[in-house]
């Protein structure tokens, strides 16, 4: 099912720090593509949840449209929605067992007794859960939680499938390998999937698309592997990829971009006035380090693990920043060297509004 | 072998003689009840009885109806509980989940009315009985104990309790407010369900007071009423007043035996969660 959502704003009745009333979504304008997996992603208090609990219908909208297909929802209830949730507590029902809390979707529409069952267990056995079904919620792992939840909120074959931050409650190992189980059963389950997390790695690794949301407004909202290549602005290119993205601050000349502190100039080519604060931005690896004379000169200082990869730190003027080096690499603290920036990963933003030159 | 502190001694010793002093009122009860007049009243006073008898008993039925006041008071105490049950939780419901204006300010009207004493309710409830014709009937004893706002107190606090995640989980998958109350809250308050039904049942089988002033005949007599009646019957008579009284509390040590478990639990939990 193909979901749009229209200039969608949710206001509470609270207060910020200015006296202001909260505006927890801002005006959000996107759609989402039928059997996509899309991932909600954004620092804690953007408005994710917000987010997503209008789209199940638990939030009322202040204004704005949400469409299922090309049926306006946006006064329905969450019981006429035919969406599946899964909260980021999961919320078992504590008295239930795990086949039980999985039927009762079922029940509640009056699905006779031997089909529910059916079909309950045939969810049970998709999200690997079928050994536990006679147990109570809190005999269950995290994990195994979570599990029953999907499965909940699968067993109704909704529409559309929404997990708020599903995997925060695991630990490192089981996070990595349910947010694979969660994309092995949407793909088999071809439902249109919203999965709202504020961890950028999560959000690429497991998503089509990606929603990048910062105080209630959507930054960007592209196709997974375009949000870290074409970052719409400074907050994005910012948040998403790891290590983060080196920021240099300095001016746009007529020649190209001076960081502060050094009189050397990095070519690069946008559409500014002269003499505007810029911010440089580059991936770690699309910085290049060499011994000769080639590029802008920067002074080496330590070299670092990132598991498998090597990272050299370096001073380019009062900027610093990071590059990936060979493991072999000979480090010489102080030396100077020199510095070069491929094209790809290489962006300019306005040093104020993170607006994007090139 | 395991070696026992003599503190620990001390507590079991102290925990036995306070079990004992409660208990003993009720055995001394039964074993007066099972007595002859003659063995009761000697000096000194026999333990077990000589010759166990029922005759009591049988007197004790041949008097006074008291298979009648058993089955008003069954009655009334199945009608009463069961009413309040329902209303205490739709109630609770209502003020822990439902929104609309001035629901907080009505409720605390609601429990400030706690405060008026019992008493004065009496009167004002006797005359609006009188006045409705109920005087001398069962409807009488039932109507002013079918809803109680110290429980609905203590049950929407466990209702505010349940998580909001479990309310709109249940809403999406579909369940209404009905469903969601009777499906998911009632079953997750069980214990606390249990502890509030056999207070107020309890409440309502040891009613006195209130029956006494609306019930004149015999027909509609419960069995406090009834055993009370029945002391001027059995005059001086201590093993026939012990045999009634029997007849009034074993039925509730009956109960009391087989819903042990949930009495303890639901106490315990209800305390647990403050
Ligand atoms: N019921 C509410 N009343 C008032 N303000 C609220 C309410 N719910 C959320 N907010 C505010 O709206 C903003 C967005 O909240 P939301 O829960 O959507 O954030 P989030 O992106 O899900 O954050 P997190 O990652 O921490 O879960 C926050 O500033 C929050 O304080
Ligand atoms: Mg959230």
């Amino acid at each position: 099912m193909k979901v749009t959502i229209k200039n969608l704003t949710k206001k509470f009745a609270s207060r910020d720090k200015n006296g202001e009333p909260v505006i927890a979504v801002n005006n959000l304008t996107a759609e989402f593509e039928s059997g996509k997996l899309i991932a909600l992603l954004g620092p804690s208090g953007c408005g994710k949840s917000t987010m997503l609990n209008m789209l199940s219908g638990i939030l009322p909208v202040t204004s704005g449209k949400i469409y299922f297909d090309d049926t306006d929802v946006t006064d329905l209830t969450p019981d006429k929605r035919e969406v599946g949730l899964v909260f980021q507590n999961y919320a078992l029902y504590p008295h239930m067992t795990v086949l039980q809390n999985i039927c009762f979707p079922l029940k509640i529409k009056k699905v006779p007794k031997d089909e529910r069952i059916a079909r309950a267990k045939k969810i049970a056995r998709m999200v690997h859960i079928d050994e536990y079904l006679n147990r109570l919620p809190k005999e269950l792992s995290g994990g195994q939680q979570q599990r029953v939840a999907i499965a909940r909120a699968l067993v109704k074959n909704p529409k559309l499938l929404l997990l708020d931050e599903p995997l925060s409650n695991l630990d490192a190992k089981l996070r990595l390998e349910m947010r694979e189980e969660i994309r092995r059963i949407q793909r088999e389950s071809g439902v249109t999937t919203v999965f709202v997390t504020h961890d950028q790695e999560e959000a690429t690794s497991i998503s089509d698309y990606i929603v990048l949301m910062k105080l209630g407004v959507m930054q960007q909202f592209s196709a997974t592997r375009d949000i870290y290549n074409n970052p719409a602005n400074l907050f994005v290119a910012d948040f998403i990829g790891n290590p983060t993205i080196n920021q240099l601050h300095g001016e746009y000349t007529s020649s190209g971009f001076k960081p502060d502190g050094t009189d050397e100039i990095i070519p690069i080519k946008a559409d500014v006035a002269e003499g505007t604060r810029t911010i440089l931005a580059a991936r770690a690896e699309s910085v290049t380090f060499n011994k000769g004379e080639n590029g802008i000169s920067a002074k080496v200082n330590d070299m670092y693990s990132s598991g498998k990869d090597w990272l050299l730190n370096i001073d380019i003027g009062n900027n610093n920043l990071r590059g990936y080096c060979d493991a072999d690499y000979e480090l010489i603290p102080e030396e100077i060297i020199k510095v070069q920036f491929k094209d790809k990963g290489v962006f300019l933003f306005d040093e104020k509004s993170g607006e994007r030159y090139c | 072998m395991k070696k026992i502190s003599a503190g620990r001694i001390i507590t079991y010793v102290l925990l036995a003689i306070g079990g004992f002093i409660m208990v003993f009122p009720f055995i001394w009860m039964l074993i007066s009840s099972l007595k002859t007049w003659a063995e009761c009243g000697s000096m000194p006073p026999t333990w077990w009885p000589h010759n166990p008898t029922l005759e009591n008993y049988i007197y004790a039925f041949k008097t006074a109806p008291f298979l009648k006041y058993f089955r008003n008071s069954v009655i009334v105490t199945i009608v009463c509980t069961a009413a309040t049950m329902f209303n205490t939780i739709l109630c609770a419901f209502t003020f822990s989940r439902l929104k609309f204006p001035g629901r907080d300010i009505i409720f605390s009207l609601m429990v400030s009315l706690m405060m008026i004493p019992y008493e004065m309710l009496i009167i004002t409830n006797y005359t609006t009985i009188v006045k409705m014709g109920l005087y001398d009937t069962l409807v009488a004893l039932i109507i002013p104990f079918t809803s109680s706002i110290f429980y609905t107190y203590i049950l929407r606090n466990f209702f505010l309790s349940i998580p909001d995640s479990l309310y709109y989980s249940a809403r999406v998958d579909g369940a209404s407010d009905w469903q969601y109350l009777w499906e998911v809250m009632v079953p997750i308050a069980k214990p606390s369900l249990v502890t509030i039904g056999l207070l107020d049942a309890l409440a309502c089988w040891n009613s006195f007071m209130w029956s006494i002033l609306v019930v004149g005949s015999v027909d509609n007599r419960t069995l406090p009423f009834g055993l009370f009646a029945f002391t001027d019957q059995a005059g001086v008579r201590f093993e026939r007043l012990m045999a009634g009284s029997s007849i009034v509390v074993i039925p509730v040590i009956i109960l009391f035996l087989f819903c042990r478990k949930q009495i303890v639990t639901g106490v315990s939990k209800g305390g647990m969660k403050g």
